[in-house]
C-alpha cells in the first residue's frame, strides 16, 4: 500500500539538501520499522517518491511524501511512527493512504512566501510599481550553477504570480512558481532577480514554502 | 534574520554548521554545572565518521552534572564569511560560542590538523596561547594518538589527556566541577588536573635544552605531579560505555555507518604502527555483548550498514561466528555487515564473500612493504603466497579491482624493495588473469604513502627519508608501474615530511605553528588547502630546521620529546625491537602463547583479552 505523508521542513532541516532529507526519511522510517517496500537490483532502496525538492535554506510547511509499504498498516500508525523518528526540523502532520500517478509527476506549481528587508524611504507605491515593471519584462535572466557549469536561464515564463506588501521596514512577497518541470523556478532566482531592479537586500530574506499543487492547482494533499 | 543564518546562504554544505540530528543531545544549559565541547579540528563529515567522538559525547552526556556539544573545523568558506561577520565559532547543540564553555576537549588525530586547533580558538576569540588565557576562559584540553607527543601544541594546550578517555573523562568533569564554577585560580586548577592519573599539564613541565640545542628533558617544575605521565586504560571493553544511540548526520559523513568496536588494540606487532603501540593490550568484547550492542545500534539509527571497527577486525578470536550471527540476525533487514581493513589472507576474503552480497567496491590489501626481507623489518608477518592467495579468492569470488597498499621510505629500504612492490603488482594482475577476470575490468591499483617514524614505536629512533630521495623513490615506482591494468598513486611527499616534523617535534615548533597559521596555513592535510611554499616559509621566519626534526636519527642514549609520556610500553623492549628490525628478525603476535615482554601488561596492572576460539556466539 502506498501512504501519502504531509510534513513541516523546518528551523535548521532547512538548510539540508534534499539528497539529505530523503536519507533522513529512509533512516527514520527503518527506526520506526516501516515494513518499506524495497526496489528489486543488486542495490535495494526503500521505494519513497518525494513531491519536489525544496531548494537548501527554504523552508517547507506542506511537503509531500510517499511511502510504499509491504502489507497494510493504518496511516495513523505509519505517521505517529515516523514523528517519533524523524529528526527535530521535519515533522508530519498528516498521513493517508494514497493511489494514482507517482508523486512528483504530478507537480506542476509551488507557492511561495518570502520575507525580508525593505529599504528605507521605500512606499507602497514604489513598491507595486516596480513589482509590475518586473513582472512586464520579456525576459528574466537568472544563473543557476549546475554540473556543467553556470547556466543562464529566463524564469519569466515560470513567474505565474508575485505580490508584494510592505509592512514597516518588512517585505513580504508571495510567488506561484513553475515546479516539477524543465521551466521551474526557484523562489531565491526570483528574490535576487527582483532584488537587483529594487535595490532588495535579496540574502535578508527567509522562504517558505507554502503549498505544492498540481496543474490544475489542486493540493496534492486532495489528489 | 540573523548572521548565522545569513551566512549560511553563502556557504557550501550549511547542513555542517546548523545540527539538530537525530540522536543530538540538547540539555538544559543553565542546569547544568559543566559543560564541555568536543572540538575536532577538521571539517564536519570527517570528525563525525570518528568513533571516538561518540564515545565520549555519550560518557559525558550521561551524566547529570555535564553536558557535551559538538564543533568542527568550519571550511575555508565558512571561516572567511564568520571573520567577515565577527562571528564567534560556536557549538552545534546550542550555538553558543566555544568561549561560553568549561572546557574545549580537542582530539588530535593528525599532525595536520594541528593550525586547525589554533585557528578554532581564534575563531572562538580566545587567545592561543595557554599563558594568556585567563580566569573565566575554557581549558582547553586535548586527548587522542598525537597526544602521545602533543610537544609542539604544548604551548596552547592547559592540558592533555593520554589514552582511553572513557573513565578518566570522568575524573576530567569532577575537577571541574569542583574547581572551575568558581574560576578563582587558574593556576590551582591546572594544578588539580595534574593529579588526575593520565592527565598532562604541559606548563607544570619545562624543557631543557643542551648547549648544542638538543633537548635534555622535559622535567616537572612542581612537586608531586609524575616524572612520566602514564596513559589511562580501560580494563574490561565489555563494561565500559558503548554508544548504540550514536548521532545520526544528515550529511553522508566519510564514514557513514553504525560502528560496533569489535576489540580494542592489536597484537600483531607492526614497528612502524603507533596504533598497535598505544592502544595495547588488546582487549575483545564478548561476542554476546557484541550481538546485542549491535541489535541496538541499527534500531537506534536505522542505518542499513554494520561496520565492525578495530584495527584488524578479522583477527577477533570469534569472528567468524560473530558475523555469521550478524548476518542471520540482520539479513532481513536489509543491513549490509562490513570490515574496514582486510587480513592478507583467503579466510579474510571469503569472509568478505559471505557478508558482502553486492561486489560494489574493489577490495584493499595491505602488505606494506615489496620484499619478504623489509616485510620482516617492519614485522608484518605477510608472505607473498598470504597476499596471492588472497587476491585469487577475491578474483574467483567475482571481485575485479584490489588495490594494494605500500609505504616508501621505510628503514633499510632499497631500490630493489621497491622494485618488488611493482613485481609483486605484476604477480596480482597475473593471478587476475589466471582467474579468468575480463582483461577490460581487470585492475590492480598500487598505492603508496611514505614512511613517518612516529613516538613510541620501535622505529621513532629512525630518520624519515629525505624529501627529494622521497621524490625519486616515487618516479622509479611509477617507472616500474607503467603497463596496462595497473595503476599507481603516490601521495605528496610533502605531507608526509610535515607529518614527521611535528610527530616527532618539540616545543619550538609552536613558534612555527603560530607564524603557519597567521601566513594563511589552515586544513593541511586537505591537498587543494596545503601549502608547503607557506609552510617552508614559516620555518625559515622562525629560525628552525624542519629536516631536524624528520630527517634526524636519534641515538637510544638521546632524549625524545615524549620521553616523559608513557604508554605502559618499555623503551628498552622498543629499543629491542628496533635492533630485531634491523637485523630481520621477526616477533611473534603477542595474541599466540608466547608473549614478547614488552611490559604494558605488568606496568598498567592489566591483561590482554583473547577469547577461545569457537563455542557460540551469544
Amino acid at each position: 500500500m502506498r501512504v501519502r505523508l504531509v510534513y513541516r521542513q523546518e528551523g535548521p532541516a532547512r538548510f539540508i539538501s534534499h539528497l539529505d532529507v530523503m536519507r533522513a526519511f529512509e533512516r527514520a522510517a527503518r527506526r520506526a520499522e516501516l515494513p518499506l517496500a524495497y526496489s528489486q537490483g543488486f542495490n535495494p532502496r526503500p521505494k519513497l517518491v518525494f513531491a519536489a525538492p525544496l531548494p537548501v535554506g527554504t523552508s517547507g510547511c506542506r511537503e509531500y511524501v510517499d511511502l510504499e509499504l509491504e502489507g497494510d498498516l493504518a496511516p495513523e500508525e505509519v505517521l505517529d511512527r515516523l514523528c517519533r523518528n524523524l529528526p527535530g526540523g521535519l515533522v508530519p502532520f498528516g498521513a493517508r493512504s494514497a493511489v494514482g500517478p507517482p508523486l512528483m509527476s504530478l507537480v506542476r506549481r509551488a507557492c511561495y512566501l518570502a520575507a525580508g528587508d525593505l529599504p528605507r524611504g521605500f512606499s507602497a507605491g514604489h513598491l507595486e510599481e516596480g513589482i509590475a515593471r518586473f513582472l512586464a519584462r520579456r525576459e528574466i535572466a537568472a544563473e543557476r550553477k549546475t554540473a556543467k557549469g553556470i547556466r543562464r536561464k529566463d524564469i519569466r515564463p515560470g513567474i505565474h504570480r508575485l505580490k508584494a506588501q510592505s509592512d514597516g521596514d518588512r517585505l513580504k512577497l508571495t510567488m506561484k512558481l513553475e515546479a516539477g518541470s524543465a521551466r521551474n523556478v526557484r523562489p531565491d532566482e526570483v528574490v535576487r532577480a527582483l532584488g537587483v531592479d529594487l535595490e532588495l537586500d535579496a540574502e535578508s530574506f527567509n522562504v517558505l514554502r507554502t503549498a505544492v499543487l498540481s496543474r490544475e492547482g489542486v493540493l496534492l494533499w486532495d489528489l | 534574520m540573523t548572521s548565522l543564518e545569513r551566512i549560511l546562504s553563502r556557504v557550501e554544505r550549511p547542513a555542517r554548521y546548523v545540527g539538530g540530528e537525530f540522536n543530538a543531545v540538547v540539555k538544559d544549559w543553565d542546569k547544568t554545572p559543566v559543560r564541555i565541547a568536543f572540538a575536532f579540528p577538521d571539517v564536519y563529515e570527517v570528525g563525525m565518521s570518528h568513533l571516538g567522538l561518540h564515545i565520549l559525547y555519550h560518557v559525558v552526556n550521561s551524566r547529570e552534572d555535564a553536558l557535551m556539544e559538538r564543533v568542527f573545523a568550519p571550511w575555508t568558506d565558512m571561516e572567511r564569511e564568520m571573520r567577515r561577520e565577527g562571528l564567534s565559532l560556536f557549538s552545534l547543540e546550542s550555538h553558543r560560542s566555544l568561549a561560553d564553555f568549561d572546557v574545549l576537549a580537542f582530539t588530535l588525530q593528525y599532525e595536520l590538523s594541528y593550525t586547525n586547533v589554533l585557528n578554532m580558538l581564534d575563531l572562538a576569540g580566545l587567545p592561543t596561547a595557554a599563558h594568556d588565557r585567563r580566569a573565566g576562559m575554557p581549558l582547553v584540553v586535548a586527548g587522542g594518538p598525537c597526544a602521545f607527543n602533543p610537544e609542539p601544541l604544548a604551548p596552547f594546550l592547559d592540558a592533555v589527556f593520554l589514552g582511553e578517555g572513557e573513565e578518566g573523562l570522568h575524573d576530567l568533569v569532577e575537577v571541574v566541577k569542583k574547581h572551575g564554577r568558581t574560576r578563582s585560580s587558574r593556576a590551582e586548577l591546572l594544578r588539580a588536573l595534574a593529579g588526575i592519573p593520565g592527565v598532562y599539564v604541559p606548563c607544570l613541565y619545562r624543557a631543557e635544552y643542551a648547549s648544542d640545542g638538543t633537548l635534555a628533558g622535559v622535567r616537572p617544575v612542581v612537586s608531586g605531579i609524575p616524572e612520566r605521565v602514564r596513559k589511562r586504560v580501560v580494563q574490561d571493553l565489555d563494561q565500559a560505555a558503548y554508544p548504540t544511540k550514536p548521532i545520526v548526520p544528515y550529511l553522508e559523513a566519510v564514514h557513514d555507518r553504525a560502528m560496533l568496536e569489535v576489540f580494542r588494540g592489536c597484537t600483531r606487532g607492526c614497528r612502524f604502527c603507533q596504533a598497535g603501540a598505544i592502544y595495547r593490550p588488546v582487549r575483545e568484547k564478548n561476542p554476546g555483548i557484541l550481538l546485542a550492542q549491535a541489535a541496538e545500534l541499527l534500531k537506534n539509527t536505522g542505518y542499513d550498514e554494520l561496520s565492525l571497527t578495530s584495527l584488524s577486525t578479522t583477527d577477533y578470536s570469534r569472528i567468524g561466528e560473530l558475523v555469521g550471527a550478524l548476518v542471520d540476525r540482520h539479513q532481513g533487514e536489509q543491513v549490509n555487515v562490513s570490515l574496514p581493513s582486510l587480513r592478507v589472507d583467503a579466510f579474510a576474503v571469503e569472509l568478505a564473500r559471505a557478508v558482502q552480497a553486492v561486489r560494489k567496491s574493489g577490495l584493499t590489501f595491505a602488505p606494506e612493504a615489496g620484499s619478504q626481507r623489509l616485510r620482516d623489518v617492519i614485522n608484518k608477518q605477510v608472505t607473498d603466497e598470504d597476499l596471492l592467495q588472497a587476491v585469487g579468492a577475491a578474483f574467483a569470488a567475482g571481485w575485479h579491482r584490489v588495490k594494494l597498499y605500500f609505504m616508501l621510505g621505510l628503514p633499510t629500504e632499497t631500490l630493489d624493495d621497491i622494485a618488488g612492490i611493482a613485481r609483486l603488482a605484476r604477480r596480482v594482475l597475473e593471478r587476475g588473469r589466471e582467474c579468468g577476470v575480463a582483461r577490460g575490468r581487470l585492475n590492480v591499483t598500487v598505492s603508496t604513502s611514505s614512511f613517518v617514524p612516529k613516538p613510541h614505536t620501535p622505529f621513532q629512533w629512525e630518520a624519515q627519508t629525505p624529501l627529494p630521495e622521497l621524490r625519486e623513490r616515487q618516479a622509479f615506482l611509477q617507472g616500474a608501474l607503467r603497463g596496462k591494468n595497473l595503476v599507481y598513486r603516490g601521495h605528496e611527499p610533502e605531507t608526509s615530511f610535515l607529518e614527521a616534523v611535528f610527530a616527532r617535534g618539540d616545543r619550538r615548533l609552536g613558534a612555527v605553528l603560530t607564524r603557519a597559521l597567521e601566513l594563511g596555513c589552515r586544513m593541511d592535510g586537505w591537498r587543494e588547502c596545503f601549502r608547503f611554499d607557506l609552510w617552508q616559509r614559516a620555518f625559515s621566519e622562525t629560525g628552525l630546521d624542519p629536516g631536524a626534526y624528520a630527517n634526524r636519527t636519534y641515538r637510544y642514549t638521546d632524549v625524545l620529546p615524549w620521553d616523559h609520556l608513557d604508554t605502559g610500553v618499555d623503551r628498552e623492549y622498543l629499543a629491542a625491537e628496533h635492533q630485531r628490525a634491523l637485523t630481520g628478525e621477526t616477533t611473534p603476535d603477542c595474541r599466540g602463547q608466547e608473549c614478547a615482554g614488552c611490559g604494558l601488561c605488568p606496568g598498567l596492572a592489566v591483561e590482554p583479552r583473547v577469547l577461545e576460539a569457537g563455542g557460540g556466539a551469544g
